[in-house]
């Protein structure tokens, strides 16, 4: 106890005698500690716009809908880009087969997309339209906050009603309710029923630029171009009861499929089947090779940062040989010299490092409330900051600080 | 018999200057008693600065034997030096060397804090040895706000600090006018008849005459070794 004490003062005398070095020079010390600053921050930032991103690609997936299954009529080339020229057709019985075939399909939801141009007097919006079916509120846990979602009938009857995201909504009534109003739809009138649930936007795709009408409306009043056939769809979202029933039921749809289309042994499907489980390991690997790309070119600046550290260290130590045989003349051991030296190196990259977290907390948050997009710096971040800092002190403090100890005392004490 | 507080036998320092050895202190043997006043003289290259560096355990010799209060200096490494220098030896320098920006008080110190002593008894202590000193009103002085006369004497109350068995002051004189020299030698004189060992080196002859024997090197060699005749006394001021 007596020893930890005194070890501990004798840092404490270490870091008065650093920062008394510290002032004497002092714009170089803050030039110095500018060069840490900055690696450290935005290592920081970097680490928290990686973290965003993260939370910004989960959230969008769980928008997405759990535990489902999306089958698209492109030839699976597995991890290459598909190939249209042999672009697959995908029908309503398809789907109708999936939900009576397979195991564990809780609802099928075949749905068409299509660009539309929505008028009403006086304003215009473009947006992407899905023709759905009830079942699609249901699989993608979409719900209307105002009025009501689509009905079986509305299906059943081609009826002209629509479901508009808050997005389209604010365009065409900014001031106003639009539950109950008639729009133009590519010139066909059509009335609202309800308004999607907001889901926010994230990663810049905002998830409430989007209308739902009745899939058989869509298909007999909007579409501009033919399809195929009567009942082709553009995807079908497939949902499963649960995570395990998922798994297999993958397999499942991609056997049925085959053998609806009699797709010979060998030759690729031409269509493809990707479940939200799939979706969300693909998107996590993007972003955290997207966060470590960042991070790598923010660890470059604090490298940049270090090596200045270095240069001021060895400087000073050149400058301070003097001082340097003379506190070995009145006593110093080597130890004491070097962690005097270290002790100045760890000062200046934890001033830095602490007055870089603090900026790149602030910078965080502005970003935040200004691009609307998360960037969470929690403690385990702060944490890293420190001992990245402390690091640096020791790594690029530790030459020169070794150098100064190793001096011979009297050829220090007779230098200049 | 008492062992003597410095000894050496057969002491050598050799440089390799331009691919030729120069033999700065050669074969030097001879003994130094605890209460002693010596002043070593000789000329610019004599070797006598050398010779000092290595008794103040700052140069290591070459070859030969140095006994320091019993010690034999050969087989300790830097930290037991540093140890030795901390505890036995009281440096006095020609440039004083004070550490800038800093106070008095503070330049006392140093020396303490590498022997581990905590915060406010170091403190006590150096305000004593400055006090001794005659600097009581100068403790929070920076050198910069001091005379030469007066650095020089936080720079001997920094080399009491520790209650070293031996001075070694390096020219300590050279830097200062006649009247402040004298004083210094007076302090040097008083502490020495308060029984510390004082060894002084000085290329200036009526320095030598305050010390009571005399060392002369030539070419790295003791060419006279002998009590000073007619030892001169200076008050203290």
């Amino acid at each position: 106890m007596k020893d930890l004490l005194a070890s501990l003062a004798g840092w404490g005398v270490n870091v008065a005698i650093a920062l008394t070095a510290l002032r004497t020079n002092l714009m170089r010390s803050i030039l110095t500690t500018l060069g840490v600053m900055i690696g450290v921050f935005s290592v920081i930032l970097a680490v928290a716009v990686g973290n965003g991103a993260q939370v910004s690609v989960s959230q969008q997936i769980a928008t997405l809908g759990s535990n489902m299954a999306i089958v698209v009529p492109q030839p699976d080339s597995g991890s290459g880009p598909p190939r249209s020229t042999d672009r697959g057709r995908l029908t309503e019985r398809d789907g109708d087969a999936i939900l009576r075939e397979v195991s564990g399909v809780s609802a099928v939801a075949p749905q068409i997309r299509s660009s539309v141009q929505i008028v009403t007097p006086g304003r215009s919006a473009t947006t992407q339209a899905t023709g759905a079916t009830p079942a699609y509120g249901a699989v993608s846990n979409v719900t209307a906050s105002e009025g009501r979602f689509l009905s079986q009938s509305d299906v059943g009857s081609a009826a002209r009603v629509a479901v508009i995201g808050e997005t389209v909504a604010n365009k065409l009534f900014p001031d106003t309710s639009p539950v109950g109003e008639t729009i133009r739809i590519n010139r066909v009138p059509f009335t609202v029923i309800g308004l999607l649930e907001s889901k926010g936007s994230n990663l810049g795709n905002d998830n409430d630029d989007q209308i739902v009408v009745p899939i058989t409306t869509l298909r007999q009043r909007l579409l501009t171009t033919a399809t195929q056939g009567p009942d082709d769809v553009t995807l079908i979202f497939v949902g499963f009861e649960d995570e395990d029933s998922l798994l297999t039921g993958q397999k499942e749809i991609e056997r049925l499929l085959r053998d609806r289309y009699r797709v010979a042994k060998g030759k690729i499907n031409p269509f493809t089947v990707r479940t939200t489980t799939e979706i969300a390991e693909t998107t996590g690997e993007v972003t955290q090779i997207f966060q470590a790309v960042l991070v790598a070119i923010a660890s470059i600046s604090l490298l940049v940062g270090g090596i200045g550290i270095m240069n001021i260290m060895l400087v000073s130590v050149t400058e301070r040989t003097r001082e340097i045989g003379l506190r070995m003349a009145l006593g110093a051991k080597r130890s004491d010299i070097r962690n005097q030296f270290l002790v100045e190196a760890a000062v200046l990259c934890v001033i830095g490092g602490a007055i870089g977290l603090s900026l790149a907390i602030l910078a965080a948050s502005i970003f935040e409330r200004l691009a609307e997009f998360p960037a969470p710096i929690g403690l385990d971040t702060a944490i890293m900051a420190v001992a990245f800092s402390a690091i640096i002190g020791l790594v690029f403090g530790g030459y020169p600080a070794i150098r100064a100890s190793r001096l011979s005392p009297i050829e220090a004490l007779r230098s200049e | 018999m008492t062992t003597p507080l410095l000894e050496t036998h057969n002491l050598v320092k050799d440089y390799a200057i331009g691919g030729e050895t120069v033999h700065a202190v050669n074969n030097v043997s001879l003994s130094i008693s605890r209460g002693e006043f010596v002043a070593i003289m000789g000329a610019s290259g004599s070797g006598k600065s050398t010779f000092m560096n290595m008794i103040g355990c700052l140069d290591i010799p070459t070859s030969g034997t140095l006994l320091l209060d019993g010690i034999d200096t050969k087989s300790l490494d830097s930290d037991a030096l540093a140890e030795i220098r901390n505890r036995k030896i009281g440096f006095v320098f020609q440039q004083f060397n004070l550490l800038a920006r800093t106070s008095a008080l503070d330049n006392v110190a140093v020396p303490l804090i590498y022997a581990g002593i905590g915060y406010a008894e170091r403190r006590a202590r150096a305000q004593d040895k400055l006090e001794a000193m005659g600097l009581a009103n100068r403790l929070q002085n920076t050198p910069a706000k001091l005379s030469g006369g007066q650095q020089q004497r936080v720079a001997i109350a920094r080399a009491l600090v520790t209650d070293p068995l031996m001075l070694l002051a390096d020219e300590p004189t050279g830097a200062l006018d006649t009247q402040t020299s004298l004083d210094i030698m007076g302090i040097f004189q008083k502490l020495n008849d308060d029984g510390i060992t004082v060894v002084l080196v000085t290329h200036e002859p009526d320095i030598a005459e305050y010390a009571a024997r005399r060392i002369v090197f030539r070419d790295g060699q003791v060419i006279e070794d002998a009590a000073v005749k007619s030892r001169r006394r200076a008050s203290v001021a």
